[in-house]
């Protein structure tokens, strides 16, 4: 795995918590941290210059809070706008990391956020990542994982330091 | 002057942020319309009356830069004050959209700039903000 990428992945996953959600994440989860399940799971595909998949993972106990603070506390009450909410932010990560690991100049398209059920995520996540991070936050946890499934050339650090699961 | 505004971006809870954003912003508003992409947009500037536009990039169906470039090619809508509102972050085509007339703001964005650009693109200068949104540095990032 890439220390060049998962950093890259750290910084875009914890900004855009920290700007769209108000929520600070610790890069060391406490023991009870450790224990949440990372049972709500968000995937963004993306195609260009690299062709891959963006994986945000949060603990479902997250998800009030998440929408709470992007959208108020009487939306956020809803449980397919506290899923749309975890979307947004896994699109925002991914739009937000493309162009740190591939330039500025590179172009690339995003699907809309799809939710996935734990059955998906086992089949749809057995490939492997080029980096993966975990991060605590309040009572669960987050975890951003980034799949490339061509195009490896293009983004810095998947392929010089190796790209393996 | 009070503006009716259109929304365009596949998430609810992206269109319910800057609708929020723009109820607290002082910019005065007569109407807000949301669209789910670029082709349910267009219906909606055919039906209604748009003064300002607010475009994601990313849709399905239709995405936002050809909906904006539909927009420019279209006597009725070619002068139609456009911000568009996505993470877009390649230079490219951002250089493209910034070609066809629009104003940029980055997700996530703090809501100022929002009503910054909104207040320089409509010429808007009479606003009354709101409350602490313009007073202090504590402000919430979109």
């Amino acid at each position: 795995m890439s220390n060049t990428m998962v950093h890259l992945l750290q910084q875009a996953t914890a900004s855009t918590f920290e700007e769209l959600a108000f929520l600070f994440l610790e890069t060391e989860c406490t023991e009870e941290q450790a224990e949440a399940p990372l049972d709500a799971i968000v995937t963004v595909n993306f195609h260009g210059p690299a062709r891959g998949r963006l994986t945000l993972s949060a603990s479902s106990a997250l998800l009030p809070a998440i929408a709470a603070n992007m959208l108020g506390e009487e939306q956020s009450r809803f449980v397919p706008l506290q899923r749309d909410a975890l979307g947004e932010m896994a699109n925002v990560v991914c739009g937000n990391l493309l162009p740190l690991a591939a330039g500025a100049e590179a172009v690339f398209r995003l699907d809309a956020p799809q939710w996935m059920t734990d059955a998906d995520a086992v089949t749809r996540t057995g490939d492997a990542s080029v980096a993966s991070v975990i991060f605590g936050v309040e009572d669960g946890r987050v975890a951003a994982q980034l799949y490339v499934f061509e195009g490896h050339d293009a983004l810095v650090g998947t392929v010089s330091e190796g790209a393996a699961a | 002057m009070a503006f009716n505004v259109l929304v365009v971006d596949d998430s609810a809870v992206m269109r319910a942020m800057i609708v929020r954003t723009l109820k607290m912003s002082g910019v005065p508003i007569a109407s807000i319309h949301e669209a789910a992409n670029g082709e349910e947009g267009l219906h909606k500037l055919n039906d209604e009356w748009i003064d300002l536009l607010l475009l994601d990039v990313n849709m399905p169906v239709m995405n936002g830069q050809e909906m904006l470039q539909r927009i420019r090619d279209d006597e009725r809508t070619r002068d139609l004050a456009v911000i568009i509102v996505s993470t877009e972050g390649s230079e490219t085509r951002l250089a493209a959209l910034q070609a066809l007339g629009a104003a940029i703001v980055h997700k996530p964005f703090p809501p100022e700039t929002l009503r910054d650009t909104i207040l320089r693109v409509t010429g808007v200068t009479d606003v009354e903000y709101y409350g602490s949104f313009a007073a202090t540095g504590d402000s919430l990032d979109f």
